[in-house]
């Protein structure tokens, strides 16, 4: 088996080398007057794509050192298969999407290498460009202290309003989750649901533990999904759902379709959804979105969105390269204007402040909830095998909506399966 | 003239220089990556990237051995395989037969229960998803008529399983048809006509001359149709949006793998659940190649 094994391996390399080489040469040659090709995957598609090539070419245009070269691998799963695919061929391109979740799991087998030389190096970022950025995606960013990533696409959770529903029984926009239970037992009555989910409502239930002033996961490793007040805001969720006061998306994934029918007053969406619910919506939906509400006295909202980093096949000089596109995405004018194109939300202090960024927001009232937001979001503690913690999770969220099972077995079966992949991961 | 001549070298190395080409292609993508995912089984601790074994041993089939997810996902595909070769195949012969009976029009239902087999299954599915929707599909519409309640056919885990079944019936008909049809235009019509004279009905005939002269067909088909049961998985996907239906209710062996491999990056346990598919697969196809020793007229 070795044997053939060799000879399969050998007869790859050589097939893949050649390639290479067919590529590699002429490049070396034109050095001096061709810009080096920073391959980079992402996994953006319609509107985001087009909006990103533009950053691309503008990226292209501003310089001549380096040229961005982008492929869409399609949607986030499937940009993380390849990933991994590519890792083991050996093919990964020089940077690539990544939420900051699955980091610690690149970091682990090899596949991004570690920014902090880059952010420290002198075209690098100063003191003042990193206090720029808001603390929440920074920390996003970075894994066991190190920079691991930059900062690109924000989003959190928002809360959309059906104002045809609250103008019709006479109901405000709700503030706290008291609020929402008042009127949830109003609309009751006329058989709508106050409260829409997607398939899951992880999200949401992760944001009311942390209201309640717990992490899931602490950094050090502390697994709390079976905490009194993990347990007791799984409650108040699946009391809604079973009493016909909340509805989750099922099968539709998303619960954009109960939204746009009528069949909730609220949703619970990302930021970044606003754009599918504007095109899902009927004529003459009238719709509004709002931060969170909040939970024991406190508002609290999970950050999501995605990262760049530049993966460890790249050369120093790619890297490099990698480094300057990311720094350049993440400046005040093009994380402007990418906020404005795609619903995201700009991640420097001053884009989100900018004169701008404000008459953007005056003429698209939905963005405005995910700005409002800010202050109150959060990021769940990345960890080695976040991902398989991530399944288990909905597994969990699944068995409490389909096979009724009360929230503290559920989740006691969670803690002990979470304690166990922290532990195997030290 | 060339049977009578003994082989030379010469003539093996030329035969083998025919044979090369399919030989490596049939190396590299078939058996390498078999004995690989065979050896990947009994990797305990190993790095995917690196291809560093550091670990070999029995472990991952232990785990298996306790996990309940695993122990959940074979049930599922039993009953999923129970579910479905019976009847697909008793429906689809039922079809063929009635096919082989009518002269007008019998091409065009042969392409009409063909065009489930060539019609993508992600196309499919999301026909079937709107079919299966709980307020607006066309199932619970009929059903409304003979006053049976709306089922939430992809929500409910007690219906996820009839919903998928239902779904690979029908998918698989249009394939098993084909064949039986070229098996029952090839059963000699003097076998039929002797019954005749000696006065057997047409229940008769079917039972004693039909069954009979079909039954290598009926094997073939129905060996490649728990094979294909067995393997369930890509249906799966699309119909519940990339989960194993509601709570795990779909969740098969083969799904069991791709979570394994491709969510949870635990690349022995992943090759390990495939090696006891393949021997649970191995273990009724020698059932059936035993029964059919028997029952098979050749």
């Amino acid at each position: 088996m070795k044997t053939w094994t060799k000879l399969f391996a050998g007869s790859a390399v050589l097939a893949l080398t050649s390639g290479v080489f067919a590529t590699a040469v002429p490049t070396v040659a034109n050095a001096a007057s061709k810009p080096t090709k920073i391959t980079f995957w992402h996994a953006m598609t319609g509107n985001y794509a087009k909006a990103l090539d533009d950053q691309i070419k503008a990226f292209n245009a501003s310089q001549s050192k380096y040229e961005i070269v982008a492929t869409a691998q399609g949607d986030y799963t499937t940009l993380n298969q390849k990933v991994m695919a590519a890792a083991k061929s050996k093919t990964l391109p020089d940077m690539a999407q990544a939420t900051y979740t699955q980091v610690p799991d690149y970091a682990k087998d090899g596949i991004v290498t570690n920014l902090d030389s880059q952010v420290k190096g002198k075209s690098g970022l100063s003191k003042a460009d990193l206090k720029n950025i808001y603390p929440g995606f920074l920390e996003q960013a970075k894994y066991k202290g190190s920079y691991y990533a930059m900062p690109f696409s924000a989003s959190v959770r928002v809360m959309f309003y059906n104002k045809s529903i609250l103008k019709q029984y006479n109901l405000a926009v709700p503030k706290t989750w008291d609020d929402v239970a008042k009127m949830a037992k109003t609309l009751k009555d006329h058989n709508i649901a106050a409260v829409g989910y997607d398939k899951s409502f992880d999200m949401e239930w992760n944001s009311m533990v942390r209201s309640a002033g717990v992490k899931l996961v602490t950094p050090a490793g502390k697994v709390n999904v079976n905490s009194k007040q993990a347990v007791a805001a799984a409650k108040t969720i699946t009391d809604m759902v079973d009493n016909g006061e909340a509805l989750t998306a099922g099968s539709d994934i998303y619960g954009t379709t109960n939204f746009v029918n009528g069949k909730t007053a609220l949703s619970f969406s990302s930021s970044a959804g606003i754009s599918a619910t504007k095109a899902a919506a009927p004529q003459g939906f009238d719709w509004g979105t709002a931060v969170m509400p909040s939970y024991k006295g406190k508002q609290a909202t999970m950050l999501a969105g995605n990262n760049l980093v530049t993966t460890a096949q790249a050369s120093k000089k790619e890297q490099a390269g990698a480094f300057a596109f990311m720094k350049f995405l993440a400046s005040d004018k093009q994380t402007e204007k990418w906020a404005e194109a795609t619903g995201y939300l700009p991640i420097t202090k001053k884009a989100a402040n900018s004169a701008d960024y404000k008459s953007y927001l005056k003429a698209n009232p939905l963005a405005k909830a995910a700005s409002d937001s800010l202050p109150g979001a959060f990021s769940d503690t990345a960890f080695l095998g976040y991902q398989e913690y991530r399944t288990d999770l909905l597994s969990a969220t699944d068995a409490m909506l389909t096979k009724k099972t009360a929230p503290k077995d559920a989740l006691d079966t969670l803690q002990k399966q979470t304690t166990k992949i922290v532990k195997d991961n030290k | 003239m060339m049977n009578n001549t003994k082989p030379t070298w010469r003539d093996n190395l030329k035969a083998l220089g025919y044979l090369l080409p399919m030989l490596i292609i049939v190396g590299m993508f078939s058996l390498y990556p078999i004995i690989k995912s065979l050896a990947m089984s009994f990797y305990t601790d190993y790095n995917f990237f690196t291809n560093q074994v550091n670990a070999i041993g029995f472990d991952n089939f232990k785990t298996l051995w306790q996990d309940d997810n695993f122990h959940l996902a074979v049930w599922n595909t039993i009953v999923f395989v129970v579910g479905v070769v019976p009847v697909e195949i008793i429906l689809s012969l039922a079809i063929a037969s009635l096919l082989n009976q009518i002269n007008r029009l019998a091409g065009l239902f042969r392409t009409l229960y063909f065009m489930p087999f060539v019609t993508s299954v992600v196309a499919i599915s999301m026909v079937w998803r709107w079919i299966y929707n709980k307020d607006a599909g066309l199932l619970n519409y009929l059903l409304g008529f003979v006053g049976v309640h709306p089922i939430d056919w992809l929500n409910d885990p007690h219906y996820a399983m009839p919903a998928l079944i239902i779904l690979a019936i029908w998918k698989g008909l249009g394939f098993n048809i084909l064949l039986f049809l070229v098996a029952l235009n090839n059963v000699d019509q003097r076998l039929y006509d002797a019954a005749m004279l000696d006065g057997a009905n047409s229940w008769q005939r079917f039972w004693h001359v039909t069954l009979p002269m079909i039954s290598p067909m009926t094997f073939l088909v129905t060996v490649n149709a728990v094979i294909g049961s067995f393997k369930v998985f890509d249906e799966i996907f699309a119909l519940f949006g990339g989960q194993p239906g509601p709570g795990h209710s779909t969740l098969t062996v083969v799904y069991y793998l791709y979570q394994m491999f491709y969510e949870q990056n635990k690349y022995g346990l992943a090759a390990a659940s495939g090696v006891v598919l393949f021997l649970m697969i191995l273990v009724v196809t020698l059932f059936q190649l035993w029964w059919s020793k028997k029952h098979v007229h050749y």
